[in-house]
């Protein structure tokens, strides 16, 4: 009975089936990219290779931004006993094309950290006005080395182009963004690298220990990233839950139309059920099969959807991908649940508490 | 034979915006097991409303209605249900079949709603009805594929596929021509002989109500002229 309803209406069908696809999409779409971007932002920070993060008094765990810093910690930082090399980084966020961060760094020193950028084509700063880009900015943004760039409203050459995954996707020398942001001698941040990773904690010790630092903040690589999740991204949080809320209604919303038109049309259908000693289970649970057939398929449909926009996303943008976790799958899925459910529910109500000759005599 | 089907001084009050309708007006109504009645009287005159209490779809205002020795009046309304799921067949003069679902689903809907036997067992019998029905080949047809008499004929079948105490039927062959009517009729009386099914039939037709063992005469809510009923007594007696 309840096949041959839903393939009574295909058209109202084919709505409540993508409606309800939509809003598994959408659910996982949003919690899927907001994920993949804080996993890969936490890698690339990894990437680094540095141990430790020295930062200025009250710096945002996330977007370090600004030059609070004089670059002259630098050695008293490399003087504490166990850093290998202390390197600046001045980080200038930037809203053309995505939101994204430029790191001002000094070559030598970042590269001590993680042992040097792979150069894919070109290689090293030449001139002040030079650019090192990575792979996948580089496809995103079809660069070539010896190519012009605008950055920060300035002409760059693209020296060379590098594997993605430490730090930023663009990097000037550290001078040139210095003078740029007119920021003589400044830093946003300096990376650390201990001798021995081992000796990490005694090493954040040791520069917490130092007088003149005394109000700078000092965390170990690992316990920064274990930090970051979307509960510390101001409103991401908020974001997400009114996207899945607004996602969740929609599937509401329709399937309580769909199943709230099916009633009104069926209910002569309904008076000649209950003559037939159908008793009001019987009809609330006809309706909510009905409606919950609608919220499978549609479900079905939005798993569907979402890995072929997971495809389209990457490989239109090398930058962005969408972390799908089986956990998100399951929830999202329970949610299309709870709302075809919820927007079956008063109608199925409706129904089973229709008076049958009242019904039976509807036309 | 015991008496499965009786009412005690029932009445009937719609309530159509603020005038009272009178539907029914005091009815006492007495079937035996096995016995044909014949329900006949001018449009309006309350045959379809009492159809409809005796087969629980509505509740009397006052007065009360035994089926099979149970207060049916007296029942919640999913009491009610339960008694008309296990207890009564009801054909219309609107056949009513599901118009989803083919002659074989409306036969395992009722089936379904009654409980009884596995799914393999309901498709047989399911198809055996329908057989004997002469409508085997219209087992996977919907009912806007079937011929009014056809309908009727499931409908029919549907109604006393759970085996019921009781069937009622509101004109069902009003809308039929006569040669459906015959055939329906003839089913009626077969239903009746062969496996002493109760049947109380509302029609307008003097032909059909001739095919009963007993005719009551409705007028304004109201039995009238039973004793007139000259097979009346007979048929009671035989019953005895
Ligand atoms: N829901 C209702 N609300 C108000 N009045 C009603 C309602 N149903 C029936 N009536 C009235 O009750 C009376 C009896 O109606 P009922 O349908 O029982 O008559 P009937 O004998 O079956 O007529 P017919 O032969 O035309 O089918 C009529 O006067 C009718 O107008
Ligand atoms: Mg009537």
């Amino acid at each position: 009975m309840i096949v041959a309803n839903i393939l009574h209406r295909p058209m109202r069908t084919f709505v409540s089936v993508v409606a309800v696809a939509i809003q598994v999409t959408l659910v996982l779409l949003v919690v899927g990219i907001t994920t993949w971007m804080r996993v890969d932002s936490a890698k690339r920070q990894e990437g680094i290779g540095a141990d430790i993060m020295f930062r200025p008094p009250n710096a945002q765990l996330l977007w370090l931004t600004g030059a609070p810093m004089s670059v002259k910690f630098k050695e008293v930082l490399e003087r504490v006993e166990g850093v290998k090399v202390a390197a600046p980084v001045l980080i200038q966020t930037t809203t053309s094309g995505g939101l994204s961060q430029i790191f001002g760094i000094d070559l030598p020193s970042y590269s001590a950290l993680s042992g040097g950028f792979n150069y894919l084509r070109g290689g090293p700063f030449e001139e002040a006005l030079d650019v090192l880009v990575d792979d996948l900015h580089a496809r995103n943004n079809k660069l070539r080395v010896g190519d012009q760039i605008d950055v920060l409203n300035h002409k760059f050459r693209v020296c060379g182009i590098v594997e993605h995954g430490k730090g930023a996707r663009v990097f000037v020398p550290l001078a040139t963004l210095q003078d740029l942001m007119g920021a003589v001698d400044k830093t946003s941040v300096f990376y650390i690298k201990a001798k021995d990773p081992n000796e990490t904690d005694a090493v954040v010790q040791r520069i917490k220990a130092i007088p003149e630092l005394r109000d700078y903040s000092v965390i170990s690589i690992k316990e920064y990233l274990s930090q970051i999740t979307n509960a510390t991204i101001p409103a991401l949080n908020t974001f997400i839950d009114v996207m899945i809320f607004i996602a969740c209604l929609i599937g509401f919303l329709v399937i309580y139309l769909s199943m709230y038109t099916t009633i009104t049309e069926r209910t002569r259908e309904i008076g000649i059920l209950k003559s037939l000693g159908a008793s009001k289970l019987f009809i609330v649970d006809a309706i909510l099969r009905e409606a919950l057939l609608l919220t499978i398929l549609g479900i079905l449909l939005g798993l569907g959807f979402t890995f072929l926009a997971k495809r389209v996303i990457t490989t239109t943008l090398p930058t962005l991908s969408v972390l799908i976790t089986t956990a998100w799958v399951v929830r999202a899925s329970l949610l299309a649940v709870l709302a075809g459910v919820l927007g079956g529910f008063y109608p199925s109500l409706r129904a089973a508490s229709q008076d049958p000759i009242a019904a039976l005599s509807y036309e | 034979m015991k008496i499965i089907l009786e009412t005690k001084a029932v009445t009937k009050v719609y309530r159509a915006g603020k005038v009272d309708v009178l539907a029914l007006r005091g009815i006492d109504l007495r079937a035996h097991q096995g016995e044909f009645v014949a329900i006949m009287g001018p449009s309006g005159c309350g045959k379809s409303t009492l159809l409809h209490i005796l087969g629980g779809l509505t509740t009397p205002t006052s007065g009360e209605v035994w089926i099979d020795g149970v207060n049916v009046s007296a029942l919640s309304d999913a009491a009610r249900t339960r008694v008309r799921r296990d207890k009564i067949g009801f054909v219309f003069q609107r056949f009513n079949l599901l118009p989803t679902m083919t002659a074989q689903g409306n036969l395992e809907i009722a089936r379904h709603i009654h409980g009884n036997g596995s799914g393999a067992m309901q498709l047989q019998s399911s198809q055996e009805v329908l057989r004997v029905l002469g409508l085997e080949h219209k087992l996977r047809s919907k009912p806007l594929e079937m011929s009014g008499g056809e309908q009727q004929r499931v409908a029919l079948a549907r109604a006393v596929i759970n085996r019921p105490s009781i069937l009622l039927a509101d004109e069902p062959t009003g809308n039929l021509d006569s040669e459906n009517s015959q055939l329906v009729l003839k089913m009626l009386q077969e239903l009746n002989t062969k496996f002493t099914q109760t049947i109380i039939l509302i029609t307008h037709n003097p032909e059909v109500a001739a095919v009963a063992h007993r005719l009551v005469e409705m007028r304004d809510g109201r039995i009238v002229d039973r004793a007139q009923d000259v097979s009346y007594t007979a048929v009671e007696e035989s019953f005895l």
